[in-house]
C-alpha cells in the first residue's frame, strides 16, 4: 500500500474544519425548543435503527442474565440448608428487584435504559418507551432502589430522561418521617472518589437531620409522588448560608448502572412510597 | 483499490455494530472502549483532515442525539478530534502500531476532555475527575481494542492510501 505523508491540509481542509466547528458552536447554542425536536428527528430517523439495535442487545442480555439467575436459584435452593442467611438476603433483593411493579399496581411503564459512552451520559438517559407506551413529560423515573430523574422530552417511542445529576433537575424532598422538608438538587461528583452525590437545600437552620436519615420526595409541586426514596444522609454540606443548612445526601439510584427503569404515570398527587420497600440506611 | 475499500467500510460497518452490541456487555459502561471513535479516527487517518473533520462533526451531531445534556459539545469534540487525527498521522507520519495506540488513545482522552468542558454541565471536581480517572481508562481500554484491530489486520486499518 503507497502512504502519502505530504498531505498536511490544504486550506479547503482548513475551511471545512472551521465550517464544522462553527456550526457545532451554533448547535451548542441552540435554545432546548429548536434541539429538543432535532435530537428527536434525528433518534427516529437516522439512529432510529441502532437504538433497535441497542434495544435487542440489551433484551438479550437481560434474557441471559435472567437464565444465568434462574440457574442461581436452583443452586442455591440445592445449598439453602447450609447458606441459608444468604439465600435469605438475595430472595429479598430480587423480590424488590421483581416485585416494584407488582406494588405499584398500575400506573407504570417498563423500559430499557441505552447507555452511550460519553462523559455527561448520566445526566440525561434515553429510555426505549414513550408516548406510545403512555410515557408523559415530567413522570417520575425510577429503579428499585429509588428516584432517577423525570421523563424530559417524550418521543413515539423513546424518551429522554433528566436525572438527579443533572445540574438542572431539582425536587421537593423530606426526611422519611416527615420532619424536615427541602429541595433536593445535584451536588456533582463531591463524593469520595468523585461519586455523585445530591444536596438537600433550604433545611432551615434550627431544623438538623441525622447522617443516616432516608430522604424521599416530598410530592409538593405536583410534579413528583411523595414517598419515592431519593438518598441517605451523610453530613452536612461544606457551604452553610444564611438561616438554612444544607446537607450531603448519597443518592440510592445509580443512572449509570441501572439497564431497566420504571416510568411512572400515577396521578402526581399519589403516594409511590408503598412501591419501595422499607429500607436500612447502612452506614 | 475498490477492494480495499470495501474492506475498510465492513470493518467500520462491524465497529459501529459493536457499539451498540458489545459495549454494553462491559462491566465500567464509562469506561468501556468507544468503538464509534475508533471507527471515526481510523476514517480519519485514511482520509484529508477536513474530510475527517466532517465525519467527526456528523458524528458528534448523531451522538448528540443520544445524550442531549451536551448537544453540540460532541459535534466539537468529534470534529477536533476527526482533524487532529488526520492532521497529527500526516504531520508525524507513523506506522507504528504502538504510536497509533497512543493517537487512539488520546483521540479518547480529547473527546471527553472537551465534552466535559464544552458542556458546562459538569461541576469542577467531576470535570477533574473525569479527565484524570474515567477518561485515561476509556482511552486506554479504545486504544487496546484499537492496537488489537491493527495486530490482527497487520495495521492495514491505519495505513494511508494515495487515493481513498
Amino acid at each position: 500500500m503507497a502512504l502519502e505523508a505530504d498531505r498536511y491540509g490544504s486550506r479547503a481542509d482548513t475551511l471545512l474544519f472551521l465550517a464544522c466547528v462553527s456550526l457545532s458552536l451554533v448547535a451548542m447554542a441552540l435554545p432546548p425548543a429548536w434541539r429538543d425536536p432535532l435530537a428527536g428527528l434525528l433518534r427516529r430517523s437516522v439512529l432510529a435503527p441502532f437504538l433497535g439495535l441497542q434495544e435487542q442487545s440489551t433484551q438479550f442480555q437481560t434474557s441471559r442474565a435472567r437464565f444465568v439467575e434462574l440457574e442461581r436459584q436452583r443452586d442455591s435452593a440445592a445449598l439453602a440448608a447450609t447458606f441459608l442467611p444468604a439465600l435469605r438476603a438475595e430472595n429479598e433483593r430480587l423480590r424488590g428487584l421483581l416485585g416494584l411493579g407488582e406494588r405499584l399496581g398500575g400506573g407504570y411503564v417498563p423500559a430499557e435504559v441505552l447507555h452511550q459512552a460519553e462523559p455527561t451520559s448520566p445526566l440525561m438517559l434515553v429510555i426505549r418507551a414513550g408516548r406510545r407506551q403512555g410515557v408523559r413529560p415530567l413522570a417520575p423515573v425510577v429503579s428499585p432502589e429509588g428516584l432517577l430523574g423525570t421523563v424530559n422530552v417524550v418521543e413515539g417511542a423513546t424518551s429522554t430522561v433528566v436525572t438527579w445529576a443533572h445540574p438542572d433537575f431539582r425536587a421537593s424532598a423530606m426526611a422519611a418521617d416527615g420532619s424536615v422538608y427541602g429541595i433536593i438538587a445535584s451536588a456533582g461528583g463531591t463524593g469520595p472518589g468523585g461519586m455523585w452525590l445530591l444536596e438537600l437545600r433550604g433545611v432551615p437552620y434550627r431544623e438538623s437531620v441525622a447522617a443516616g436519615t432516608v430522604i424521599v420526595t416530598a410530592g409538593l409541586g405536583g410534579v413528583i409522588p411523595r414517598g419515592i426514596p431519593i438518598g441517605v444522609v451523610t453530613g452536612t454540606a461544606a457551604v452553610e448560608r444564611g438561616w438554612e443548612r444544607s446537607y450531603l445526601v448519597r443518592p440510592l439510584a445509580q443512572p449509570a448502572g441501572v439497564g431497566h427503569v420504571i416510568v411512572l404515570v400515577v396521578p402526581p398527587g399519589a403516594d409511590a412510597g408503598r412501591g419501595f420497600a422499607p429500607r436500612n440506611p447502612g452506614p | 483499490m475498490k477492494h480495499d475499500r470495501l474492506r475498510f467500510t465492513l470493518l467500520v460497518g462491524a465497529l459501529v455494530i459493536a457499539q451498540f452490541t458489545v459495549r454494553g456487555r462491559f462491566a465500567g459502561e464509562r469506561i468501556a472502549p468507544d468503538f464509534l471513535l475508533l471507527a471515526l479516527q481510523l476514517y480519519a487517518i485514511r482520509v484529508a483532515p477536513g474530510a475527517g473533520a466532517a465525519a467527526g462533526f456528523l458524528l458528534g451531531l448523531l451522538r448528540d442525539a443520544l445524550t442531549p445534556a451536551s448537544f453540540g459539545a460532541g459535534a466539537l469534540a468529534h470534529t477536533l478530534v476527526g482533524y487532529l487525527t488526520g492532521w497529527g498521522k500526516a504531520v508525524f507520519f507513523v506506522e507504528n502500531v504502538i504510536a497509533n495506540g497512543a493517537f487512539f488513545f488520546a483521540g479518547t482522552w480529547l473527546r471527553n476532555a472537551v465534552v466535559a468542558l464544552a458542556s458546562g454541565a459538569l461541576r469542577d471536581d467531576r470535570v477533574i475527575h473525569e479527565l484524570l480517572v474515567t477518561s485515561p481508562l476509556q482511552g486506554l481500554t479504545t486504544a487496546l481494542v484499537g492496537v488489537i484491530l491493527l495486530l490482527a489486520f497487520r495495521g492495514w486499518p491505519a495505513v494511508r492510501p494515495r487515493v481513498l
